[in-house]
Formats: structure tokens, C-alpha cells, sequence
């Protein structure tokens, strides 16, 4: 934990690796982990702790154990790792389109200048310059193209939030979907919180146990997925 | 970022410029106290042409927790006649309570079902002992007990 504090990453996750070798099934070491993991840019590994730690948690709901208290820290931290991986994923992506944009851009100045080489004669300096001014456009216009389609992208980027996957207590969207008998779907992390104040059902007030709870499994894939194309909804 | 504070946010996002007739935003200053603006939109003509103004303010545990919720008097903003209503601006009702309160409600469905409680009302009146709760009242509305004098209104 003080290392953590002190942001020596590295340190904190040999101690949650020797941790976990210890007992596999633990919570706070894989939410350390979790938090190194993503401090060092490894997203990809931080999710993967992240769902571990929260799979975990989530047993210690279902059992009333002492880790339960965890869930909202836990869910957000998902949450904060399906974001970083997006992001380090739409990175990657951008840069590659940069890169097929610089090769193109290449092969028509190589064209061009095989083109003028060949020039000869009287009118090779009106040609030349011809022909320099015709790739000019050429390669402009791809740019212009290259620009366009990330524009698209962006803009689609500003797309509103669907309602189905927005947990109507935190207007977050959800992890882990648990259903309640009227077919509404909450958060577990955000429900649990209710129940603990109120043991009722949100929408009609008639009592809910937290056992009552269903995990909704093809909702949460859903979220998943959407999350997955959509990291910036995590900060909407 | 707290609980409250993140869930504000977003309800402030979806508010601006979306608001249902008669509801407006006046100020959402520090997620902590939101004024917003209410009118009643039938011809009811205890509201006719009035404009009240509604005072939000949220604790950390928003929307675990109601907020509070009351009618604050300024010029042109009268607290509204209501058996429910008291002359200083506390409102009875039970959506408003901690037994009532559900966090899937927010500031959006509160303003409109405060509006939907005038739009129904025919009772040019106070509650029953205003002067005396008015002048006596030192808690906090949501920890008041509500006696329901009425529950036809």
C-alpha cells in the first residue's frame, strides 16, 4: 500500500505477484496489481487484474464477506481499465492510419519523380513543372481524404450514450448488469449500495433482497462490447 | 470524484437545453445547490402566469440519498399555495422522504412530479398548523415526520 502511494509501480507488483503466489484468490492484490498495471501503461494487463479483482469481490458480496465494501472502488477501476485500453487501442489505430498515409503519399512522390525524369527536350521545364503541380494536387487530395475520414470518425466519436447500457442510479455505464424482477437492470455495485440503505426494488418500492438479484449475462457482454468500441463513454 | 458528484455531472450534460415546458435551470453551481425554475402549464387558476423557484441541495450520498428539496420565496417567486406546502417553503412529499426516495428518481422527474402535484391541486390553502410549524420548525425537511393531514390532496 505505501508503495503504491509512493508510485513504484514496479515494487507493487512484485509484491501483488508474490501475494497472489501465496493465495491465488486475492482481491486487494489484484486491485493493486490492477493499479500498477495501468499507472504503467500496461491496460491490457490491468483489465484482466481488474476483472479478477472484481469476480473476486463480487464472491465476497454473494457470501457477505468483509470484502465486499470493495465493489464501488473495484467497478470503478474497471471501468478506468476498459477506458486506458481503448484509448492505447484507438492510439494504435491512428497511428497506423498516419502510417499508410505517409506510404501512399511516398509512392506518388516516387512516381512523380520517375515521371520527370524521363522528360526531355525543349518544353522539359513547363513539363516538369506540370507534373510537379499535378501530384501537388494528387497528394493533397489524399489528404484531404485521410482528414475527412477521421473526421467521420470523430464525430461519430460525440455519439450519444444508449440508455441501454447506463445504470439508472449512477448514469455510469455498467460492469456487471444484475436484474430485479420488474426486467430493470442496475449496476451490482450501485444496487448493492441501495439495498444497503433500503431493501426495496427501485422502481416500485416492494422489498428486494439483495439474493434476489440475477446476473443479466447477455446485458453485460453487451456493455462490454460497446465499451470496447467506446471507451469514452466511461467519462461521458 | 465522489459518488454524487460524477451522477450530477452527467444529470446536469443530459438537463442543458432538455428540459420538459415549464422547467428551467436558474444556476448548478459546486453539484452541492441547483436552482431551477418551475411553471405550471394548465389553466389551473390557483399557478395562472406564476413562476416558482426550487432549491436542490445534494449531500455526497446522492442519489442513495434524497436530496432536499423546497420552494425558495424572491421577487416574483412566490412560494406556491398548496395543503402540502408550507409558507416557508417546505414541501410534504413522500418521494422527498427517506422512507419515499428512490435513487432512480432525479432532478428532472422531482421537478415534475412537484409540477404534476400543483397541476392536480384545487385547495387554495396551507397545511393544517402552518403558522405554528413556520415559526417552530428547526430540523431539516427530510427528517421531519410528516403527519399526511390530508391524504386526499
Amino acid at each position: 500500500m505505501a508503495l503504491l502511494k509512493l508510485s513504484r509501480w514496479s515494487a507493487v507488483i512484485e509484491d501483488s505477484n508474490h501475494a497472489i503466489s501465496l493465495l491465488a484468490e486475492n482481491m486487494k492484490a489484484y486491485y493493486y496489481l490492477a493499479q500498477a498495471q495501468i499507472a504503467l501503461h500496461d491496460s491490457e494487463f490491468a483489465l484482466d487484474s481488474a476483472k479478477k479483482a472484481h469476480e473476486l469481490c463480487v464472491k465476497e458480496v454473494l457470501i457477505g464477506g468483509k470484502g465486499a465494501g470493495s465493489l464501488n472502488v473495484i467497478t470503478e477501476l474497471v471501468l478506468k481499465c476498459k477506458k486506458e485500453n481503448w484509448e492505447r487501442k484507438e492510439k494504435e489505430r491512428l497511428m497506423a492510419r498516419g502510417g499508410l498515409l505517409a506510404d501512399l503519399v511516398g509512392l506518388l512522390e516516387r512516381e512523380r519523380d520517375q515521371k520527370q525524369e524521363v522528360v526531355h527536350g525543349d518544353t522539359s521545364q513547363e513539363l516538369i513543372r506540370e507534373i510537379s503541380n499535378e501530384y501537388a494536387e494528387k497528394i493533397e487530395e489524399l489528404r484531404h481524404t485521410f482528414e475527412a475520414a477521421n473526421g467521420a470518425h470523430d464525430e461519430g466519436r460525440r455519439r450519444k450514450v444508449p440508455d441501454w447500457v447506463v445504470d439508472d442510479i449512477t448514469f455510469s455505464v455498467m460492469v456487471d448488469p444484475v436484474v430485479t424482477k420488474t426486467g430493470q437492470s442496475y449496476d451490482r455495485s450501485s444496487i448493492m449500495e441501495h439495498l444497503r440503505r433500503s431493501p426495496t426494488d427501485p422502481l416500485t418500492r416492494e422489498p428486494l433482497r439483495a439474493e434476489d438479484l440475477r446476473p443479466n449475462l447477455a446485458l453485460r457482454a453487451a456493455c462490454d462490447e460497446f465499451l470496447q468500441e467506446n471507451g469514452w463513454a466511461v467519462d461521458w | 470524484m465522489s459518488f454524487a458528484t460524477k451522477r450530477l455531472g452527467k444529470e446536469l450534460a443530459k438537463v442543458h437545453g432538455n428540459l420538459p415546458p415549464g422547467i428551467a435551470l436558474v444556476t448548478a453551481e459546486g453539484f452541492q445547490e441547483w436552482l431551477l425554475d418551475i411553471q405550471v402549464l394548465d389553466a389551473n387558476p390557483i399557478y395562472m402566469g406564476q413562476t416558482y423557484r426550487l432549491k436542490f441541495k445534494f449531500s455526497s450520498s446522492y442519489p442513495i440519498e434524497p436530496p432536499e428539496v423546497t420552494f425558495v420565496a424572491g421577487p416574483d417567486r412566490p412560494i406556491p399555495m398548496h395543503p402540502h406546502i408550507y409558507s416557508n417553503g417546505i414541501i410534504c412529499l413522500d418521494l422527498l422522504g427517506t422512507q419515499g426516495w428512490s435513487p432512480v428518481q432525479n432532478v428532472e422527474s422531482i421537478c415534475m412530479s412537484l409540477q404534476s402535484m400543483l397541476t392536480g391541486n384545487t385547495k387554495n390553502e396551507r397545511p393544517e398548523g402552518d403558522e405554528q410549524f413556520v415559526a417552530s420548525n428547526r430540523r431539516r425537511p427530510r427528517d421531519i415526520d410528516f403527519y399526511y393531514h390530508d391524504n386526499t390532496v
